[in-house]
């Protein structure tokens, strides 16, 4: 047992090199879609900070909003589950065959590719948001707590989103169109995550949906924590929702990775 | 006549072709009603805070919403579907097919532009044209036969601009294959939905000169909800035909520089 998970980890190691190795010789691309990503975030960047100008709104000066929306971004790139759509495309067209094969669990290869786009896509965003930064002087009270919850708000939010992103990819195992689905996702959290507006300044009912459901707590959440927008008692029900749904998600995708799996019969098998 | 009779026959082989895959058809359906009320959520999100941005009210951004809708659907109908089908990914000058495009009777610029339709589209165009006109209505403006005009001139104008630019990028491909330069106009792009004064200055400066999306969107917003200089209106007229010259150009020069996928 403990010679195999040996074995499973070091070559789960070796396949998130060789991902991240094949990933780099398609640099340009990779920049191209990071770029795309971060446009949606920035436009509302410019459009908050301006709307702001020398007042505030809801006690967002325009410096809050544009240190609030950098660190989107970069949260943002950091939990963007790319692989989402990938899974899906390798359970319809059958290639996911050459996965199941492979003597360690199939989760290492999402992992590998996941952890090789990140390092890709981050060497691009940074030098941007550092750039940007400079040019648009965002303010930040950094406090302490603030800073040592960010970064499990952080974790937490990549696992959600992650695993929510991945369970909905195994929908491909009944269904062959799952993808109007991550579409609907990609919506959602445009809407709800903070994207179109930190979720203080929402009108009520899309308030509280954004509270309620997932998609807040896998971008905004943890930018929230890290500027200080929360009280104390808001950040830790927060973390206790965000937790709550991290653990659903995981279920859901071990459950539908044994059904889906028990069903499949690969393209023409 | 005769192009318009191609155009005629690309048409109806593109909807053949679509029309194969019904599934589709649901799944773009369900796509476009969910991108329209994002957007307009997100304006409206953005006007229960404040109430108007630099002489912007809720009203005129819808309507500049529409026509960013109107000119995207515009796009989606032939110029992207046409171009990506060049040089998108998979694109024929990738795979090399482009041998049996450049060999065909026709202008090649020409076919490389009309070629491929996707009649869908017309379903945005639609929601383009609701968005547009509730943000008319919003403004209870009454719009003079000459307005209507001068709207839908700035935006045949719009058009030949986003048609030209989008041309540059797809023979850009001709020099450097791989490197999908269409997506970042994409990227780019998404500003328009915005009107371009409400950027910083040099941001303002790329968007109106540069990478001109806001003559595409912000200019026939503008002569729609409130007014537009005749200096504005020639300047980007004369871009407008500065832009194709200068695109026909580089596509033609592209072209020659073409030598198969292979060697």
């Amino acid at each position: 047992m403990r010679r195999e998970t040996f074995v499973s980890s070091r070559g789960g190691w070796a396949l998130i090199r060789s991902t991240w190795l094949s990933w780099m010789q398609y640099r340009s691309f990779f920049f191209i879609l990071a770029f795309g990503w971060m446009i949606p975030p920035l436009i509302y960047l410019l459009v908050w900070s301006t709307a702001a100008g020398e007042g505030s709104i809801s006690g967002m000066t325009r410096g809050a909003f544009v240190a609030y929306y950098l660190i989107l971004i970069l949260v943002n790139q950091i939990t963007y589950a790319q692989t989402n759509w990938t899974v899906g495309d390798l359970i319809r067209y059958g290639q996911i065959n050459k996965v199941l094969l492979r003597p360690i669990p199939p989760l290492y290869d999402a992992l590998s590719s996941e952890i090789a786009g990140k390092v890709v896509y981050l060497v691009f965003v940074v030098p941007i948001l550092v750039i940007l930064a400079f040019v648009l002087k965002p303010e930040l009270d950094l406090t302490l707590i603030n800073g040592l919850s960010f970064l499990p708000a952080l974790i937490f939010a990549w696992a959600l989103r992650f695993f929510w992103g991945y369970w909905l990819a195994l929908l491909a195992f009944w269904a062959t169109r799952a993808d109007a689905l991550l579409a609907l996702q990609d919506s959602l959290v445009f809407l709800l995550a903070g994207q179109v507006a930190p979720v203080a300044l929402l009108p009520g009912a899309l308030k509280t949906l954004a509270v309620i459901l997932p998609f807040r707590y896998m971008v905004a959440f943890p930018v929230e924590v890290i500027t200080g927008q929360l009280t104390r008692s808001e950040m830790l029900t927060g973390f206790a929702i965000q937790c709550a749904w991290m653990i659903a998600a995981v279920i859901l995708y071990a459950l539908l990775w044994r059904f889906g799996l028990k069903r499949y019969s690969a393209v023409g098998g | 006549m005769k192009p318009f009779r191609l155009i005629g026959s690309f048409m109806r082989a593109s909807f053949q072709e679509e029309a194969a895959y019904r599934t589709n058809f649901l799944i773009s359906l369900f796509t476009s009603l969910l991108n329209l009320v994002t957007a307009v959520l997100g304006i409206l999100v953005l006007y229960g805070q404040i109430d108007s941005l630099h002489g912007w009210t809720l009203a005129s951004t819808l309507a500049l919403l529409g026509v960013f809708l109107v000119v995207s659907a515009v796009r989606g109908l032939f110029i992207s579907p046409s171009f990506d089908s060049l040089s998108g990914m998979d694109g024929e000058i990738w795979s090399g097919a482009f041998d049996f495009t450049v060999l065909r009777p026709v202008n090649t610029q020409f076919f490389a532009s009309f070629r491929k339709w996707r009649l869908f589209a017309l379903f945005d165009l639609l929601l383009g044209i609701g968005v547009l006109t509730a943000g008319v209505i919003q403004l209870g403006v009454t719009l003079s036969i000459w307005k209507i005009l001068f709207f839908l001139a700035m935006l045949v104008v719009g058009m030949t601009i986003l048609y030209a630019i989008l041309l540059i990028f797809a023979a850009l491909i001709f020099w450097s294959p791989g490197v999908l330069f269409t997506w970042v106009f994409d990227g780019l792009f998404q500003m328009a939905r915005y009107p371009t004064n409400i950027y910083p200055g040099w941001l303002r400066m790329v968007l109106t000169w540069i990478v001109p999306v806001g003559v595409i969107t912000t200019f026939p917003a503008r002569a729609l909800t409130d007014s537009i200089t005749p200096v504005e209106l020639i300047v980007s007229l004369l871009l407008a035909v500065v832009l194709l010259a200068a695109a026909s150009i580089l596509f033609r020069v592209g072209l020659r520089k073409y030598a198969s996928a292979s060697s």
